[in-house]
């Protein structure tokens, strides 16, 4: 059937008929070619303006020199610039002065937290409260001492870490690695167990202390009280990392512990690093 | 017109489509081509040690991709929050990549050496403990399940012949390296590192070195995670060319 004007609206048909019914050649209204041709158009202008095609041995680089590498460091470059900027202060004046300045604590707790909560919060907790294996950084008991240089140091070098200054501390697998006895295992427990006022056995507690004199105070000093230069925490207090309970200071003896933090100096840059030791210094404050 | 005489022939019309949709191909596979110009030349990018491998495989086997996403975009909110934006060369011995699409959890691209081994142990084994909140379901069953090392070799192999630059020896010895890298007590550093260089870390990764499980393999895998290249030295000018 050939195309054929229809009256009634006034175009042709497309000249297809089925069972009687025909159908109007109603082209595509001019605004949609319009528009398909114009976003072409400007496809092959951004073509030129931006890296677009590859070639054998590279890309077209386009005309106005785009490079989103380029710019995203630009940026990044320009935002630490502007911190470290405005942040100056701290790499001049000690951070004791600042840790003690109410007013610098309010207008930049809250700023400094988010550096807190992005890195050190999944290991320490959300309130540097920490979690069994992670210390507690708000109760004043500190490993490696709690003053802002030693907190800034083991931010930058981190604890049995890969940095080649890191603070290194390690306590033996006394039971797996059989240099203790189980007896003397369980002894030794009942004598830290009591060094800490809890519950203990106090004849075993007595027989422990002699081995604890030959075997841990070396690090954990007399009467377990810990030490800074080496890390070993105080057995004497209420601040447990791997837990006060029986159980867990046996397991401790039994496989020994090497909790490892990461060092930070790669990572964070030093105005950084002085900001999260200020956080942390008051957050010590609040609790302690 | 024109379209109406197409229509009309049916194995012309046949060609015509033929013709564009095979223009969608090739705008697809023109890139591969030019894949020496897209993978950057950098210092530092090393195939993946047998263990760092069997890691991924887990990685794989448990479908981490669909939450966690392995790069970096060249945005500054990625670059600031996760590390330098990922590099072509940093997926160049992925088969297949782990770019991912989706982020339930956090870009994994540069989570390397970020937290300590203890806390991937504690966090794999119950994520709520350790980040509050937490969506990820927990996986402490791989501290429970022996490494299978003999399947080692031949997942070397098939990826030298991808075009992965494993050594006949490497594959020969896949197993018994995959031992070694969790085994800080054995003096095998040095083959090791002389094997696949000095970014291999040695050490026991899961807390319990009698065995060596699955936590082993997935959290080598996870501390390696972007730290091969070596970013310091990178310069921008490297990377256009």
């Amino acid at each position: 059937m050939r195309p054929e004007f229809d009256e009634i609206s006034g175009k042709q048909t497309t000249g297809h008929e089925w069972n009687g019914i025909r159908e109007l050649n109603t082209p595509m209204p001019k605004a949609f070619r319009l528009w398909l041709w114009a976003s072409i158009a400007v496809a092959a202008f951004m073509w030129v303006l931006y890296p677009s095609f590859p070639l054998v041995t590279g890309a077209l680089q386009g005309v106005l020199g785009y490079s989103a590498r380029q710019n995203v460091l630009a940026a990044v470059a320009d935002g630490i610039a502007t911190r470290e900027a405005s942040f100056a202060a701290l790499n001049e004046v000690p951070l004791d002065e600042f840790a003690r300045d109410p007013s610098f604590r309010a207008n930049h707790e809250e700023a400094f937290s988010v550096l807190f909560r992005d890195n050190c919060s999944a290991c320490h907790g959300r309130d540097a409260g920490g979690q069994v294996g992670f210390p507690d950084l708000t109760d004043g008991h500190w490993l490696w001492s709690g003053t802002a240089e030693e907190i800034e140091y083991t931010l930058q070098v981190g604890i049995n870490a890969d940095h080649d200054e890191t603070r290194f501390a390690q306590m033996p697998a006394f039971g797996r690695d059989e240099w203790l006895s189980q007896s003397e295992l369980s002894d030794v427990a009942e004598y830290v167990l009591s060094l800490s006022g809890q519950d203990h056995d106090a004849d075993a507690a007595q027989i422990g202390a002699v081995v604890f004199e030959d075997n841990c105070a070396s690090c954990h000093n007399d009467a377990g009280v810990g030490g800074y230069e080496n890390g070993a925490p105080s057995l004497a207090d209420d601040a447990w990392i791997y837990g006060s309970s029986r159980a867990a200071i046996m397991y401790t003896l039994e496989h020994g512990r090497a909790g490892g933090m990461p060092a930070w100096s790669d990572r964070l840059t030093e105005t950084e690093i002085k900001q999260i030791t200020l956080y942390l210094l008051w957050q010590g404050q609040t609790d302690g | 017109m024109d379209h109406a005489k197409l229509e009309r022939h049916g194995v012309a019309f046949a060609f015509a489509i033929l013709g564009v949709a095979s223009l969608g191909g090739l705008f697809e596979i023109a890139p591969l081509f030019t894949i020496e110009n897209t993978v950057e030349r950098v210092q530092g990018m090393r195939p993946y040690t047998p263990l760092e491998l069997a890691g991924r495989d887990i990685y794989v086997r448990e479908g981490c991709y669909a939450c966690h996403s392995q790069m970096i975009r060249t945005l500054r909110s990625d670059v600031e929050r996760y590390g330098h934006f990922s590099l072509a060369a940093e997926s160049m011995y992925d088969h297949p990549h782990q770019w991912g699409s989706k982020r339930t959890g956090p870009d994994l691209a540069r989570i390397g050496g970020k937290y300590s081994d203890d806390w991937h142990v504690a966090h794999l084994s119950a994520p709520r403990d350790t980040v509050p909140g937490s969506v990820m379901p927990g996986y402490g069953f791989l501290a429970e399940a022996r490494l299978n090392t003999e399947t080692l070799p031949q997942s070397l192999a098939a990826l030298a012949r991808i075009g992965v630059p494993y050594t006949s020896e490497q594959i020969t010895g896949a197993a018994r390296d995959a031992v070694r890298q969790a085994d800080a007590e054995a003096e095998y550093e040095d083959d090791l590192w002389d094997s696949y260089g000095h970014t291999v870390q040695i050490r026991d990764f899961d807390g319990d070195p009698d065995r060596l499980t699955e936590m082993d393999a997935l959290v080598a895998y996870l501390q390696m995670l972007g730290s091969l290249v070596d970013l310091e030295n990178l310069r921008l000018e490297d990377l256009n060319q």
